[in-house]
C-alpha cells in the first residue's frame, strides 16, 4: 500500500513506488537525477512544524523537498530507523 | 590556446578547483547554483591552456529555459577545434547524484571526439571516514579515466595534470551514443555498484540539521544568526568606518591649506574629500557583510536558511531560494541581483528581482540617520529600554522589508505570466569549514567593485552638483547658482511634501546614488563635509522650519523610491530586459511619492 513521501513520520523509512501523474514529466526526471528512482529506499530526516518542507535522504545526500512535489512521490512505509 | 572545460553537478566543488588550478578567486560557495556564469582562467601549471568553467547542473536534459541555455552553451562550445577535452568533476561522497551528468557528458564528448576526465573530488573526506571506492572498476564500466582528488586539500591535482600532459587527441566515435532514459538505468546500476555507503558520511550533517531544522531551535539559531549578521554591519564595521573617516579628515587637512587657487581648493575640499569620502566610508561595512555572508554560505548554513524560510516566503509568491538573494540586498540591491541567479525558478527570480530594490540598503542608511536626527526626538520609553530614534529606524527597516513582500505577494497573485516556475528541492550540503583565503578575496574584490563602479558615479554627480551649484558666482550665493535656479524650478513638485526647493534638488540628484542626498543637502545649507559630520546639518534643518511631517514622508519616500541608477542598470542586464527596471522604477517612485504626499498631507490636518 503507497503512501505520499510527504506523509513520512520522522526518522520513517520508505521506498519510493512511483510518481502521481500531476507531478510534470520534467520534474518527474529531474528527481530521478537526484536519486529519487522507484526502488530506492528514502528516509525522511527532518520533519519541522508548520508545513516547512522536509529534509529526505536518499543514499548518501539529503533534499529538501516542500508539498507541492513530496506529496506527488509515493513510497511504500518500511521500517523506522533508530535515531 | 586551447581550452579545457571544466563541468559538474552543483556543489561538487568546481569552484574551489577552478581557483586552485587557475590562481583566480572565482567565488565559492557551499550553496547549490553558485556558479552562474561562464568562467574562464588560464591554467598555471599547463602551458596555452584556458579553463573554462560552466554552471553546475544535474543533467543536460533542461527542465528550465536557463539550464536549456547553459547546456546549449556547453554543447556548442564542445563543438569547438580548439577545445581539448572535458575534466567531469564529481563529488565522490555521493557519487549518485553526479553518474547521469557523467554518463551524459562522456556520450557527448565521444560522438565529438573529444577527450574526458573524470575527477573524483572530495576524496580527503572518504579517508577520514576511512571509507574506499573502487575507481579502477568504474574506470573500467565508463571507460573514461576516473583520477581522486581533493579540490581543498590540492591531493591528486598533480596526477590530473600529468595525464592532462600526456593526453593524445581522440577521435569521434559517432555511434556511440545512448538514449537519455538508458544512461539513467546504467547510472542506478553503477551508483548501486560503486557509490559509497554508511551513515558515516552523512551522521555529523544529520546531527547539526537536527538542530538547525528544528522548529524551535531551528528558528530560535536562525534568529540568532540573523542578529549577529545585523550586528556585524552596524556594529563591527564601525571602528574600520571611523578609521576611514579620520584618515580622509587627515588628509584634507594636510593637501586642502596646500592649494594657491580658490576655485582648486574648493574642489578639491568639497567634491572630492566630502564627495567621495561619503561614500569611501561604507567600504568596511560591505567587506564585513560580504564576509559574513560568505561565511554563512560557504558552511553549508545558507541551504538551512533557505528551508526556514521557505515556507513564509512562499505565501508572499517567493521561495526559500529568494532569501540570500534578499539578504544580501540589506548591504546593496547589486549583490543581492546578482545572486537572484541563484533562484532557479524563473517566475520566483523575477519576484525576487521585484522584491530586492526595497530591502533597506545600507546606501539608505546615511539618509535614515540624517532624517532621524533631524526628526525624531532622542528620548526613550518603556523606562529607558527603547530608545524612539532606534525605534524609528526599525520601522523605517521593517517598512521596507514589509513592502517587499507585500510587492510579491499581490504580484504573484494577480499575474499570469509568462514565467516558468519550478518546484522546490534544494540539496542540502554538508557542513563545511569555510575556504578562507577565496573568501577574503571575494570581499576585497566586492570592495573593490563597490569603489570602482558605484565610485565612478558617485564621483560625477558630486563633481556635476558641485559646478551647477559653485558657479556662476564661485559659491558666494547657492540660491543664485545654476543649481539654485533649477531648484526653484521644480519647487512645485516637491511643495505637496512640505519641502523647498533645497530638498527637491537633493531628492533629484538622489536617483544617482541615495547617499548623495546627505551631501547635496549639506551644499544646499552651505555646510562642508555633511556626509562624515551631519550634527550642524541636522541643527540647520530643524531650524529651517521644516515640519515633522515632511521628515516622515521624506523617510517614506526614502524607504520605497528606486532611487539608484546602479541598481536599474544591472537589473536591465541580469533580467535581459529593459522593460522591467523602466516599469520598477515608475512604479515605486509613483508609489514613494504618492504615499509621502499623503503621508504629510495627513500629518498637517493631524498637527492642525
Amino acid at each position: 500500500m503507497s503512501k505520499p513521501l510527504w506523509t513520512l513520520a520522522a526518522r520513517e523509512q520508505g521506498r519510493i513506488a512511483g510518481f502521481d501523474d500531476a507531478l510534470p514529466e520534467n520534474y518527474r526526471v529531474r528527481l530521478m537525477e537526484l536519486g529519487f528512482h522507484p526502488g530506492e529506499t528514502v528516509t525522511c530526516l527532518q520533519r519541522p512544524a508548520l508545513g516547512a518542507p522536509r529534509a529526505y535522504r536518499v543514499a548518501n545526500s539529503t533534499f529538501s523537498l516542500d508539498d507541492e512535489v513530496a506529496r506527488h512521490i509515493q513510497v511504500t512505509s518500511l521500517e523506522a530507523i533508530t535515531p | 590556446m586551447t581550452q579545457l572545460m571544466l563541468v559538474g553537478s552543483p556543489n561538487s566543488g568546481k569552484s574551489l578547483l577552478f581557483n586552485r588550478l587557475t590562481g583566480l578567486a572565482q567565488k565559492v560557495a557551499n550553496f547549490p547554483g553558485i556558479t552562474v556564469d561562464v568562467a574562464r582562467g588560464r591554467m598555471k601549471s599547463l602551458a596555452d591552456t584556458m579553463l573554462v568553467d560552466f554552471p553546475g547542473t544535474y543533467s543536460l536534459q533542461p527542465i528550465s529555459g536557463e539550464e536549456a541555455v547553459a547546456t546549449e552553451i556547453f554543447l556548442d562550445t564542445l563543438e569547438k577545434d580548439d577545445v581539448h577535452g572535458v575534466l567531469c568533476l564529481v563529488d565522490i561522497t555521493r557519487l549518485e547524484k553526479s553518474l547521469y551528468f557523467t554518463l551524459q557528458v562522456i556520450r557527448e564528448c565521444r560522438r565529438r571526439g573529444k577527450s574526458v576526465w573524470v575527477l573524483a573530488n572530495m576524496m580527503d573526506v572518504l579517508a577520514q571516514h576511512g571509507i574506499e571506492v573502487d575507481l579502477e572498476g568504474l574506470s573500467r564500466e565508463l571507460e573514461a579515466p576516473v583520477l581522486p582528488i581533493s579540490g581543498r586539500t590540492g591531493e591528486g591535482i598533480d596526477a590530473v595534470l600529468s595525464a592532462l600532459r600526456a593526453a593524445t587527441p581522440a577521435s569521434p566515435q559517432p555511434d556511440s551514443g545512448q538514449p537519455d532514459a538508458l544512461l539513467r538505468s546504467e547510472a542506478h546500476r553503477l551508483a548501486g555498484k560503486y557509490a559509497p555507503r554508511g551513515d558515516l558520511l552523512v551522521k555529523t550533517q544529520n546531527r547539526l540539521d537536527a538542530f538547525f531544522l528544528h522548529t524551535a531551535f531551528g528558528g530560535a539559531a536562525f534568529f540568532g544568526i540573523m542578529f549577529l549578521l545585523f550586528q556585524s554591519i552596524f556594529t563591527w564595521a564601525a571602528p574600520a568606518m571611523d578609521a576611514v573617516e579620520t584618515g580622509l579628515g587627515s588628509l584634507a587637512d594636510l593637501i586642502v591649506p596646500a592649494i594657491g587657487n580658490s576655485v582648486a581648493r574648493d574642489f578639491v575640499s568639497d567634491a572630492l574629500f566630502s564627495g567621495l569620502g561619503a561614500f569611501l566610508v561604507f567600504v568596511p561595512q560591505i567587506f564585513v557583510l560580504t564576509l559574513v555572508i560568505g561565511m554563512l554560505e560557504d558552511s553549508g548554513y545558507m541551504a538551512r536558511a533557505a528551508v526556514i524560510c521557505h515556507k513564509p516566503l512562499r505565501f508572499f509568491g517567493l521561495t526559500g531560494k529568494s532569501f540570500i538573494p534578499m539578504l544580501s540586498g540589506v548591504a546593496c540591491a547589486i549583490p543581492g541581483i546578482y545572486a537572484a541567479r541563484s533562484v532557479d525558478s524563473p517566475k520566483k527570480r523575477l519576484l525576487t528581482y521585484m522584491a530586492i530594490p526595497l530591502m533597506p540598503c545600507s546606501a539608505r542608511l546615511p539618509v535614515y540617520t540624517l532624517l532621524i536626527a533631524a526628526f525624531i526626538p532622542d528620548t526613550t520609553a518603556l523606562g529607558g529600554l527603547v530608545g524612539l530614534q532606534g525605534l524609528a529606524m526599525f520601522c523605517t527597516y521593517f517598512l521596507g522589508m514589509l513592502a517587499g513582500l507585500v510587492v510579491t505577494g499581490l504580484v504573484s497573485r494577480t499575474r499570469e505570466d509568462r514565467y516558468t516556475d519550478l518546484p522546490f528541492v534544494l540539496e542540502m550540503p554538508p557542513y563545511r569549514l569555510p575556504s578562507w583565503i577565496p573568501l577574503l578575496r571575494n570581499c576585497w574584490n566586492r570592495s573593490k567593485q563597490f569603489v570602482t563602479k558605484a565610485g565612478s558615479i558617485i564621483f560625477t554627480v558630486t563633481v556635476a552638483i558641485w559646478v551647477l551649484g559653485y558657479f556662476p558666482n564661485y559659491g558666494a550665493d547657492l540660491g543664485a547658482s545654476w543649481l539654485g535656479r533649477f531648484g526653484q524650478v521644480i519647487e512645485p513638485l516637491f511643495a505637496p511634501l512640505g519641502l523647498d526647493w533645497r530638498y527637491g534638488v537633493a531628492i533629484m540628484t538622489s536617483f544617482l546614488a541615495r547617499e548623495v542626498f546627505v551631501g547635496t543637502l549639506g551644499a544646499m545649507f552651505g555646510i562642508e563635509g555633511a556626509e562624515e559630520n551631519m550634527v550642524p546639518l541636522v541643527e540647520q534643518i530643524q531650524t529651517s522650519g521644516l515640519e515633522t511631517a515632511s521628515g516622515v514622508a521624506l523617510l517614506f519616500f526614502f524607504a520605497i523610491a528606486l532611487m539608484c541608477v546602479s541598481t536599474l542598470a544591472v537589473l536591465g542586464r541580469e533580467a535581459r530586459s529593459w522593460t522591467l527596471p523602466l516599469k520598477m522604477f515608475i512604479a515605486y517612485v509613483s508609489i514613494a511619492y504618492l504615499g509621502a504626499v499623503a503621508i504629510y498631507q495627513l500629518g498637517s490636518i493631524a498637527g492642525g
